[in-house]
């Protein structure tokens, strides 16, 4: 199969896991923070409708705001940008970001994206039968991050999605150049892997066939989201080794994610799997439980967490760097200076 | 001619290709082209019926052996590949849009022209009317559309290629003809192709019943031209 190369609009990737409590957001955040303070420009996507990582960077009155006024036409969410297209009457709108730090960016989320959600799964199916309603509703998220990637120079894009396999999550994942999997250390966090691997293969699939069959003038996305590695987490550290329990199932993620997800998507095309130079674990965050609740009650990344310990914070700051570097390294870019 | 190992291993290759993209092309005839057709309440008022097929993929395989045998015995190149396989052959896809009179076809033609243009299909080859018989091909020269002899098959119907216009190009062929064609048409394939009927006396029916069916669209042809007289007249 023939897929297209990445346009070059921001390096997208999306932290994916559509099993929830892997700890999508809290690893969005300090790793596009940690990004954002080597110097690399972060666009941070609030595309889940249960809209936590807006409530997570945002003091909660501006958010309360935000919510009131998203359907009016001076609204300011995700919302308010795709509306213009799920009413039928034309472009996305562009909304202002959200500074939630320097070199750091947010599109604020909302609750009514659960409308725009449904919107998709006709819109999808319109794109199966070359409507052009079909291609703008499924590219508009895509021109808005487009939009905002010009407007401030960004050069990484964090999706954040909510748990699960719907069709707001699909065209997250199309529109990405990469995606990472966060895990948990469980047996649930193990079986949702397959689910997982096939359901991102009938995903590039069935957009191969849409992009193929489309009239040559349409914009389309990507469609070619590569797997850049997976990230387990959660689990007990003593003596900085993994504890027994926990340990165990790290192999075990990644010979399922093996399986599952690296030989399914290399059926399709090779690229779409890291080159063998790199271990499919990016690097590994443990339970930080304390200091994850404080950073959501700060509404910060954990290294600028006040309550904490200085060894713990550190610590945690060290991880979420490594992962960065990670990703830096993996999508190519040179590193930061 | 008979085909060498490596010229069949080609035909085998086509054929696996096509087979792989079966699904899309599957697509591209149920969610895109046939909706544009079936939809439209203006061809509905002129059409009896559509019917559409994908190709058996053995019987792709005995038309690239029979086009292959034949390149060979006119020393021409065969020059299908699976680059251009989808391009080359034009009936992968075959959609069949069956009307009642022959004087129908003036407004179908305008309304699929319409709606191909509305589904930004291209019609690549086409409309060119196959025809044998004098009288009907004066008649589509007098509506415009071309005509080509049917040769020793008798074969009849008005032909489209059209073209998905996308990043991988699928092509269709579109065929309207009457009903009564399509009763001699649907004989004619079931007893006398791909393999040409061995014997003599269906051979013979089978050219018979061609004259039957076309004096039968004639026939359809005059009562629905008498049927608009006598109505029109009776206005008056």
């Amino acid at each position: 199969m023939k897929l297209k190369k990445s346009k070059g609009l921001g390096t997208r990737i999306a932290i994916f896991n559509h099993k929830g409590g892997v700890g999508k957001t809290t690893l969005t955040v300090n790793i596009a923070a940690a990004l954002a303070k080597s110097g690399k420009r972060i666009l941070l996507v609030d595309s889940d409708p249960q809209c936590n990582l807006t409530a997570y960077l945002v003091e909660e009155s501006v958010v309360n705001d935000l919510l009131d006024h998203s359907d009016s036409p001076d609204g300011k969410t995700l919302w308010s940008a795709v509306k213009p297209v799920v009413d039928a009457l034309g472009e996305p709108k562009s909304i202002p970001t959200y500074e939630v730090a320097e070199r750091l960016y947010l599109l604020p989320g909302d609750v009514r994206l659960a409308e725009f959600e449904q919107e998709l799964h006709s819109l999808w199916g319109e794109c199966f039968q070359r409507r052009s309603k079909g291609f703008r509703g499924t590219t508009a998220l895509s021109d808005i991050v487009s939009k905002t990637v010009k407007q401030h120079s960004i050069d990484y894009v964090f999706y954040d999605s909510g748990p699960n396999i719907g069709a707001l999550n699909r065209v997250i994942l199309l529109d990405c150049d990469y995606f990472i999997i966060p895990a948990a250390c469980d047996l649930f966090s193990l079986r949702a892997i397959t689910t997982l691997g096939h359901t991102l293969a009938k995903w590039i699939n069935d957009w191969d066939t849409i992009s193929d069959l489309a009239p040559s003038t349409t914009e389309l996305l990507e469609g070619h989201p590569k797997l850049l590695g997976f990230i387990p987490q959660r689990f007990r550290v003593y003596g900085g080794v993994p504890a027994g329990h926990y340990a165990k199932f790290i192999p075990l993620l990644e010979k399922r994610i093996q399986a599952d997800v690296v030989n399914v998507l290399k059926k399709i095309d090779e690229t779409l799997v890291p080159a063998s130079a790199f271990p499919l674990r990016m690097g590994e965050i443990k339970d930080f439980s304390s200091l994850a609740s404080a950073s959501q009650t700060e509404g910060v990344p954990f290294f600028d967490v006040a309550a904490t310990t200085d060894i713990q914070r550190d610590e945690a700051t060290e991880s979420f760097q490594k992962l960065a570097d990670a990703i830096v390294k993996r999508t190519g870019k040179p590193a930061s200076v | 001619m008979k085909l060498t190992k490596a010229e069949n291993q080609l035909v085998e290759k086509l054929v696996a290709h096509y087979a792989e993209n079966q699904s899309k092309l599957k697509t591209f005839l149920l969610d895109q082209i046939s909706p544009v057709l079936v939809n439209s309440t203006q061809l509905g008022e002129c059409v009896h019926s559509f019917k559409w097929r994908l190709k058996e993929p053995s019987h792709l395989r005995d038309k690239l052996k029979r086009k292959y045998e034949e390149c060979k015995e006119k020393k021409k190149r065969f020059t299908i590949t699976p680059d251009n396989l989808f391009v080359k052959i034009n009936d992968l896809v075959g959609i069949r849009i069956l009307h009642l009179h022959t004087r129908q076809i003036a407004k179908i033609d305008k309304i699929l022209r319409e709606l191909f243009e509305e589904g930004r299909f291209r019609i690549i080859e086409g409309p060119f009317a196959k025809t044998w018989d004098d009288e009907t091909k004066s008649f589509f020269d007098e509506i415009g559309i071309r005509t080509r002899q049917s040769g020793p098959s008798m074969y009849t119907s008005v032909h489209y290629v059209i073209d998905s216009n996308s990043r991988t190009r699928y092509t269709a062929e579109i065929q309207v003809r009457t009903l009564a064609e399509e009763l001699w048409g649907e004989v004619a394939h079931t007893i006398d192709y791909p393999t040409p009927s061995k014997s003599l006396a269906c051979k013979e029916q089978i050219r018979v019943l061609a004259r039957v069916t076309s004096s039968c669209t004639r026939l359809v042809d005059s009562i629905f031209r008498s049927h608009e007289e006598f109505n029109s007249s009776g206005k008056k």
